[in-house]
């Protein structure tokens, strides 16, 4: 599969630099997505995923190693992906469809009528009709990460990264959130970078996980996800998912207790 | 949504209980000790010398809320733009910050008088001693808003690769509108007091200058007639600010902290 999106040979130390390799926050992180693929990050907390996600997004550079777009080097710059974060983000002051609109409007190369139809159009796909015109805080937190996801999908990097979408939402509506993320995903199939705590949520979506190890950051196993598509729930009561699980888990538990 | 009107006038009876608690106690206080009218008048000289001399003193209110409506908005835009300036120019910000509150410490009896001996006795020196009292408020306020913009907001900002300017005009300045209100509210009854202030130390006409006036001649009915019409005067000024503040901000802007 040609990679979409590529860490190669990541490096990244914070504080007094040069003081050996101990140091380092991440270390030898390669990693990549492929076209139309849907790729997990999976990783105790504090390992550094959401300083991956900020050298992506251009806002931190690597000390040594290169991003790669399409082959593009993009280290350093802002602007190639799109994104959501784990806290919705919607501008308080703007309706729901002028928050869908940003990121387009932000990246520029999009009327602003046509613009406001297509999302109009997603919306209306997404079952947030009626609620083009009303504030953020009055929607639900599941409906209000739609709306966070739907200004990601719309904004024209091709690139999603998802950083724990889901992560501020109770039990219950995480789950509907995840299905609807799947439903969603397998339609318009775009080349996503997905981190979360959750193994379930990971195996659940992705086509393949990258487990993260702890201090410093680097990968520690490869999953390929076997699970053909479309995929329904009752992946998850297949032999393989629980073993994959298990596996995760153990993994993660070595991680945390180290 | 509730009607804003509908809600002031729910919310609205218990301060206007109070102030009728007091001005009644006030008249039955006078009446029974018999204080003399030119010691302390009670509400209801204040309020029948008000209507006798009502020509009057709506010639000297004209004047000074012609002050007031030229040095306000004036002072309001030049605390605006000074604040935007500094917030997008950091060294303009070091530079001019110790100047602006030096500018706060010096005193207006102090700067009132020597306006007078540049500028006149005419308008443009109590405009600026207007503009002076005004534009403070509304650059500490609006500069905290900018500064205090929410962080997961402006992260996000950056991730979706916003310019500098886009940052500004899509997240920093809506942000810091709720804190230009509190400012401006401030602002509203501080350009009352700057305006009697300026008439008082030196004017030909205004409610400051005729409050001088009666006090020399210890008139106290009207120096009260005239703490009553400046009363008014900044209650209506915040009133229509708080009216032009509901209509700007329709969102709700204490959702921001949640979103972040």
């Amino acid at each position: 599969m040609r990679p979409k999106l590529e860490l190669r040979n990541i490096g990244k130390s914070f504080g007094n630099q040069g003081q050996g390799a101990d140091k380092f926050v991440i270390k030898e992180l390669s990693l990549y997505v492929g076209e139309g693929e849907f790729v997990s990050i999976i990783g105790p907390s504090g390992s550094g995923k959401s300083t991956v996600f900020h050298m992506i997004g251009g806002l931190l550079r690597p000390d040594h190693g290169e991003i790669l777009l399409d082959g593009r080097d993009i280290t350093g710059k802002r602007g190639h992906i799109s994104y959501v974060p784990q806290q919705h983000s919607l501008l308080p002051w703007r309706t729901v469809l002028e928050n869908t609109v940003l990121a387009i409007e932000v990246s520029g190369g999009m009327s602003k009528k046509q613009s406001r139809e297509k999302a109009r159009e997603w919306l209306a796909r997404v079952g947030l009709k009626g609620y083009e015109s009303a504030y953020p805080d009055v929607l639900s937190g599941g409906m209000q990460q739609r709306v966070a996801f739907l200004r990601a999908l719309l904004s024209p990097q091709e690139v999603m990264c998802l950083d724990e979408p889901f992560g501020a939402l109770d039990a219950l509506t995480r789950m509907d959130m995840q299905r609807w993320l799947l439903g969603l995903w397998e339609q318009t199939r775009r080349s996503v970078l997905f981190v979360t705590h959750s193994i379930e949520e990971a195996l659940f979506l992705s086509d393949r996980i990258y487990v993260f190890s702890e201090k410093p950051t680097g990968v520690l196993e490869e999953i390929i996800v076997p699970f053909q598509r479309p995929r329904g729930e009752d992946i998850l009561q297949h032999r393989e998912f629980i073993r994959l699980r298990a596996h995760i888990y153990s993994l993660m538990k070595k991680e945390v207790t180290l | 949504m509730k009607n804003p009107f509908i809600n002031v006038i729910n919310k609205g009876w218990p301060p206007v209980v109070a102030v009728i608690l007091i001005l009644a106690s006030w008249e039955l206080l006078v009446t029974w000790l018999e204080i003399e009218k030119w010691f302390l008048p009670s509400p209801s000289d204040i309020i029948i010398e008000g209507l006798s001399s009502w020509p009057r003193l709506w010639l000297h209110t004209t004047s000074t809320l012609h002050k007031m409506l030229l040095g306000f908005p004036i002072g309001v835009l030049a605390g605006v733009l000074i604040a935007v300036v500094m917030h997008l120019f950091r060294p303009i910000k070091f530079a001019f910050s110790p100047l602006l509150i030096i500018s706060q410490n010096i005193p207006i009896i102090v700067l009132a008088p020597l306006f007078i001996v540049w500028f006149g006795y005419g308008m443009f020196p109590k405009i600026i001693v207007v503009v002076l009292v005004c534009f403070f408020p509304i650059v500490v306020s609006m500069t905290t808003g900018l500064v205090d913009t929410d962080r997961g907001l402006y992260n996000y900002m950056r991730m979706i690769g916003a310019s500098r300017r886009q940052i500004f005009l899509k997240l920093e300045l809506p942000f810091s509108l709720p804190y230009l209100f509190s400012g401006i509210k401030i602002s509203a009854t501080y350009s009352v007091m700057g305006a009697v202030i300026a008439e008082w130390l030196g004017a030909s006409s205004g409610l400051g200058h005729y409050m001088v006036i009666s006090s020399k001649s210890f008139r106290n009915d009207r120096v009260f007639t005239v703490v009553f019409v400046i009363v008014i005067l900044s209650l209506i000024m915040y009133a229509l600010i708080v009216l032009v503040q509901k209509l700007v901000i329709r969102w709700n802007s204490r959702s921001v902290k949640e979103g972040s």
